[in-house]
């Protein structure tokens, strides 16, 4: 058997990949909750706002992806921050993956939990979730990097559905009425930063320097991808709130499942379960990416970076966060307040992140005077 | 090729160190019926021995070019009486046995004890015939035979052009079967080329007789099921390979020729495509897609709705279902499963069998046995329909090897679904496209240009543009020229 | 050695998922062959404030049938009375149809409603019907004629729904909800009577939120069609002029005054003349045209009716409050508008266009 080098580097990757990587780390499981928290038809506007935001996050991100240090990978962040801290901030971003891998898992399996298998342990589902996820993460971070193309022309043709809802008789322009909002609630911050946090997951893409060919046309790229995502979010939010109205909306909880469930199809009775599982190439494609990141992590932040790769730490890993996941499936998930507690540790958590990694990184940067540097 | 010396050395390390003499050949060949040792009384200082192995040469040749020269000639050397054979000088012994095995005659002129060989292959193969396993209506209708010689003149015939390079190795310890590397000069990645023959050098095993074989110890991902060379028989497609960029490796003794780097989606290419007109051909290849995808995922389907997702089948087809259903022992996982099983041994004795005796069994197998199946309770009749359905769709599959992988897939998709419905499904098909992802075929991606991502390939993946669309060759491939036509000036 | 051991373990892991397929425990087990499906269930009410649901078993299957009915006080209760009662396990996942009796209708129905909507099984594309008659009675009278009564009734229904045929009123639940939770609109169903030879279409059961207030029929029925459900109808025969329309199109244009006291309702119709047996020489455009100025009064008259027995009932299920909803202003209170909607002039105002008959017609008129 040939030896696994899960992190080795043969290929780099050019901006098409960073754009869909971009675009499916930002749609994994918020977007399908998004609207039953946004509820009201000015907030199309808050959503292109923030777009609009995290476009200006990207810029950063891209800033450290053109310098030299970040195709160094782990050694890059030694050089800018010192080895002590990057072992005490990959020990943070532990925690952080922990949770984002949390919510998205248990949410999707709740998911499938209410909408296919109601009977089912989501823990299982979980289980099983995690058995793809490692087959796929055990190919190593080149090919995780490369399945997101698969996952993308496996998930993104199912939006063309939606369109469905923008012709009468479910299409009235009137349900789009008030266009600005007459007073500003407090819920409506909530769902500000749910916003926020559902287009953090690209500062993910810090850590993947090294595997991204970075050129003067990395920023254009990642703008395609939040672009691509704004348009996405915008247009979901726009269907729901033809199908359901703004006064329904808050009373669903999966608005855009409910909505696939409308569709009809001679073959198949229920679209919405095939799609529901083909939502699972993007959900398995970011827990894998993720999963291997976690590992990368651990292994800094326990400082076995010396010792080479292997299938059975990852395995280990995984085992851990299964572990992990059971445990908050028990503990938090299961019972609904705590679970909102965690959706909303998870939302102010994804904006931390996605506002603080770049910011922070490209203030090292300029403190230290790290130069840009071009390469082809 | 210093190295296959040595091997051999090693192997014949006592016969090697003797010298080379009509006595160290008469030990060899003891025991060999087919053996010949001959003298020839030239003068009467003169004789020539004559040392070849009978079922290797051609006799009526030996006549005509060699005895009859010889005997007729007076000039005092052996090259100048044999004129229309080429003579080979032997230094050692090894090269002698070789020479001798490989279908040559040794002279040894006992005057100048001097060894020559002159090679009289025995002729004996097959002619030119059509190919059987790929067939085509339209174009072209000559294949390869077991011959490598009369192979490559098939290839050189279409490729009239120097930068066709042939170049030759020899691998098995006991069968000694060449292999031809051949690829175009300046147009192929010369990666592929390194590639291949380093694999080559490391081959270390006694005996080929297929072309496969020598694919197996070619491949990177010896456990996978999908095939990382392309097996053809079709002097055409080759061609066509070779000027795409691939390199192509043609087997002594073998029809089929070895074609790499292949994408999984050349598996979904028939010569055929590039006959038809390109619309026709589009909408051919794509109907080969969909058959692929259906008769991986529609019994898997039957299993999960009727197990698990009652829900999603349309209430007519509800009724029938129910009805075909209702009195059947087995549930619907065990009823599929025995089905294709069922199916894959109908298919493994039809291929066994004489051809017209397979027609019957074909006959009985589907038919019969097929609807007393229904009759008599076992399975129900809309899972013969579709058990019908997967099959023949996976027969159009151009690739035999990949029809064969695809009973495989379907026998796990068809478990994962009875395990998890179609969330098994879908997590089956993230497993075999997670699994081709990572796939290669001599070290380049096997599921380009999907991942990673060539978009100017596309025009001849799903569809098949143009001829005159495709001005450039298939980036993926990496060739040295991308352009295929001639720049103008 | 270690090749062996890997293969052990490969054929324990291969055992192992076909051990689970056999007996997956995780899930539940839907096995067609093992489950009744319903197609529809019938709501009605029973003593003492009870429900009395009933539906017929099995369902989609060849066998005998029989109706079954419990009184039960939760929806959901009856489906798990019916489980102790019948060898197959009863699911909702295909259910097609809901019929609600008249009398539970007038009562309220948004307990069940929210039944329907709660359970993920259940399509929102099922149709609900109310029903006027004993339903049940019905039922058991149809089991030795027709073997598939349920699904012939969910055909028609999916008939009309699908391509706008113009004949009936049909909601699935989507649209009930929709009407229902929404502000200024009111939903409404089709009703259908139970006769003795058969079920027959009555007309359409308006709703004040989830209380039926008053079933419109025949012609009202027949205007509600086209200004509102299907803005279509394959017929529109008016007895009073002895003229039949076909292919009747509509539009319509909303217009409210800013102090939303008055609103123009304007109906444009396109159609035809299918029939005609009275006197007139429609040949002449003169006469097609008073026909045209008498039809559209009538039609003005009747539908000024309509709209002001929906003002008396404080319903809108032609959503006509929507228009007051603004891009750049704050909606108004639903009670605020229940209440203008009350007291607002509505102005009906049809424009009809009838398809001259044709060329060749008129001119041997002139002949």
């Amino acid at each position: 058997m040939e030896t696994h080098q899960l992190f080795k580097k043969n290929e780099t990757y050019n901006g098409l990949y960073a754009m869909l990587l971009v675009n499916r780390l930002q749609m994994l499981y918020f977007f399908l909750i998004m609207p039953s928290i946004l509820i009201n038809p000015y907030m199309i506007w808050v959503l292109i706002a923030v777009g609009i935001l995290s476009q200006l996050n990207l810029l950063l991100l891209s800033k450290w992806l053109l310098t030299r240090l970040s195709s160094n990978g782990y050694n890059g962040f030694v050089q800018l921050f010192g080895e002590k801290l990057v072992r005490f901030l990959s020990f943070i971003g532990l925690f952080f993956i922990l949770l984002k891998l949390s919510v998205i898992t248990l949410g999707f399996s709740e998911i499938i939990q209410t909408f296919m298998f109601p009977s089912t342990d989501t823990n299982f589902l979980v289980f099983f979730i995690f058995l793809f996820c490692c087959y796929v993460a055990s190919k190593g971070v080149e090919h995780t990097i490369r399945f997101v193309l698969i996952s993308f022309f496996c998930t993104f043709w199912m939006i063309t559905f939606f369109v469905f809802f923008f012709f009468p008789p479910i299409a009235q322009l009137s349900d789009l009425y008030p266009l600005i909002p007459m007073d500003w609630k407090v819920e409506n911050w909530k769902a500000f930063f749910l916003i926020l946090s559902s287009y953090s997951g690209p500062e993910f893409l810090v850590f993947l320097g090294p595997w991204l060919k970075t050129n003067n046309k990395t920023f254009r790229y990642l703008s395609y991808g939040n672009a691509l995502t704004v348009v996405e979010y915008v247009f979901l939010f726009i269907a729901s709130l033809l199908y359901f109205g703004s006064n329904y909306l808050s009373k669903s909880k999966y608005p855009i499942i409910n909505m696939a469930r409308y569709f009809q199809n001679p073959v198949f009775e229920r679209i919405d379960m095939v799609m529901l599982s083909f939502e699972l190439f993007n959900l398995v494609f970011a827990v894998s990416l993720f999963l291997l990141l976690f590992y990368g992590a651990s292994k800094i932040a326990f400082g076995k970076m010396s010792k080479p790769s292997s299938g059975k730490g990852l395995l280990f890993s995984v085992f851990l966060i299964f572990i992990g996941m059971v445990l908050v499936n028990e503990l938090f998930w299961k019972s609904w307040e705590k679970q909102n507690f965690l959706l909303n540790l998870q939302i102010i958590a994804g904006s931390i992140s996605y506002f603080l990694v770049p910011l922070i990184i490209v203030l090292v940067m300029k403190k230290k005077g790290v130069k840009k540097h071009a390469s082809t | 090729m210093e190295k296959k010396q040595i091997e051999s050395k090693l192997v014949t390390q006592s016969i090697a160190e003797s010298e080379l003499s009509i006595e160290a050949l008469k030990k060899i060949l003891v025991q060999m019926d087919d053996a010949e040792f001959v003298e020839i009384d030239i003068s009467d200082i003169r004789k020539i021995h004559l040392v070849y192995i009978r079922t290797l040469i051609d006799q009526e040749k030996l006549n005509e070019s060699i005895i009859k020269p010889l005997t007729s000639c007076s000039k005092p050397s052996i090259q100048d009486c044999i004129v229309n054979s080429s003579i080979i000088p032997i230094p050692t012994f090894i090269e002698a046995k070789k020479q001798l095995f490989s279908g040559s005659i040794l002279l040894f002129d006992s005057s100048q004890n001097l060894w020559l060989a002159v090679p009289l292959k025995n002729p004996i193969g097959r002619a030119i015939e059509s190919s059987e396993t790929e067939t085509i209506l339209f174009g072209a209708k000559d294949s390869f035979s077991e011959q490598v010689e009369q192979n490559i003149t098939l290839i050189r015939r279409r490729l009239p052009i120097h930068e066709l390079k042939a170049e030759k190795f020899t691998v098995g310890s006991l069968s000694e079967t060449s292999v031809v590397l051949m690829y175009i000069e300046g147009l192929t990645n010369p990666d592929f080329v390194s590639t291949v023959k380093e694999k080559i050098s490391e081959i270390n095993f006694d005996l080929f007789f297929d072309s496969s074989q020598v694919a197996a110890f070619l491949e990177e991902h010896q456990n996978s099921i999908f095939p990382q060379f392309q097996q053809t028989d079709r002097p055409d497609v080759v061609t066509y390979s070779l000027e795409l960029g691939k390199i192509t490796l043609l087997v002594d003794n073998t029809p089929f020729a070895l074609v790499a780097p292949i994408t999984f989606f050349h598996l979904f290419q028939s010569p055929e495509d590039y006959i038809n007109r390109w619309v026709v051909a589009s909408f051919l290849r794509i109907i080969r897609y969909v058959s692929f995808i259906l008769s991986v995922t529609l019994i898997p389907f039957y299993v999960a709705l009727t197990t698990h997702h009652y829900q999603m089948i349309p209430i007519q087809t509800l009724l029938v279902l129910v009805d075909s259903r209702s009195k059947l022992p087995f549930t619907p996982f065990w009823e599929a499963f025995i089905m294709l099983i069922f199916i894959e041994i109908i298919k493994e004795a039809s291929l066994r069998m004489p051809t017209k005796t397979g027609q019957t069994l074909g006959v009985i197998g589907g038919i019969v046995i097929g609807q007393a199946a229904v009759e008599a309770g076992f399975a129900s009749n809309v899972l013969i329909v579709m058990v019908g359905i997967s099959t023949i769709a996976s027969f159009l599959i151009p690739n035999y090897l990949m029809t064969k992988a695809n009973s495989l897939i379907q026998l796990m998709l068809l478990i994962f679904s009875s395990l998890l419905g179609i969330i098994g499904i879908a997590l089956g098909i993230i497993a075999i496209l997670a699994h081709l992802n990572s796939l290669s075929s001599i070290k380049q991606p096997y599921f380009s240009p999907v991942s990673p991502f060539f978009r100017k390939d596309w025009i001849d993946l799903f569809i098949r543009g143009p001829l005159v669309k495709m001005m450039e060759r298939p980036e993926h491939l990496k060739p040295l020229k991308l352009k295929r036509y001639k720049t103008r000036r | 050695m270690r090749l062996h051991k890997k293969i052990f373990k490969r054929l324990i892991l291969l055992f192992m998922t076909f051990w689970l397929s056999g007996c997956a425990h995780f899930t539940k087990n839907n096995l067609i062959e093992e489950i009744s499906p319903i197609t529809f269930l019938s709501i009605s009410k029973g003593d003492k404030g009870k429900l009395k649901i009933s539906t017929i078993l099995p369902p989609l299957s060849k066998e005998k049938k029989i109706v079954m009915s419990q009184e039960v006080s939760l929806l959901k209760e009856g489906v798990q009375k019916y489980n102790l009662n019948f060898y197959q396990e009863i699911k909702s996942g295909q259910m097609r149809m809901l019929v609600i009796s008249e009398e539970l209708g007038k009562d309220g129905i948004m307990s069940i409603i929210n039944v329907l909507l709660t359970d993920p099984d259940i399509s929102l594309r099922i149709y609900l019907v109310i029903v006027k008659g004993n339903f049940e009675e019905y039922l058991e009278s149809q089991l030795d004629k027709d073997e598939n009564f349920d699904y012939s009734f969910y055909r028609m229904l999916k008939h009309y729904e699908e391509k706008n045929q113009g004949e009936l009123t049909v909601v699935n639940l989507h649209e009930f909800k929709n009407l229902l939770y929404t502000p200024y609109s009111d939903p409404f169903l089709p009703v259908f009577k139970i006769q003795e030879d058969g079920v027959s279409y009555e007309g359409t059961a308006l709703f004040q939120d989830d209380k039926l207030v008053e079933t419109i029929s025949s012609l009202d029925d027949r205007i509600f069609q086209l200004i509102n459900n299907d803005h279509y109808l394959e017929v529109l025969p008016i007895p009073k002029f002895e003229v039949v329309l076909g292919h009747v199109r509509s539009k319509i244009i909303v217009d409210i005054d800013s102090s939303y006291s008055t609103m123009t309702y304007t109906v444009n119709i396109d159609t035809r003349i299918e029939e005609y047996r009275g006197e007139k020489q429609l040949f002449d455009p003169k006469e097609l045209e008073n026909m045209k100025k008498n039809i559209e009064t009538h039609l003005e008259k009747q539908t000024h009716e309509l709209v002001k027995k929906m003002q008396e009932l404080k319903v809108d299920p032609l959503q006509l409050g929507v228009q007051t909803k603004r891009p750049f202003s704050k909606p108004m209170e639903e009670k605020k508008w229940i209440e203008m909607f009350e007291k607002m002039d509505i102005k009906i105002k049809y424009i009809i266009n009838i398809d001259s008959l044709t060329d060749a017609n008129s001119k041997r008129q002139n002949l």
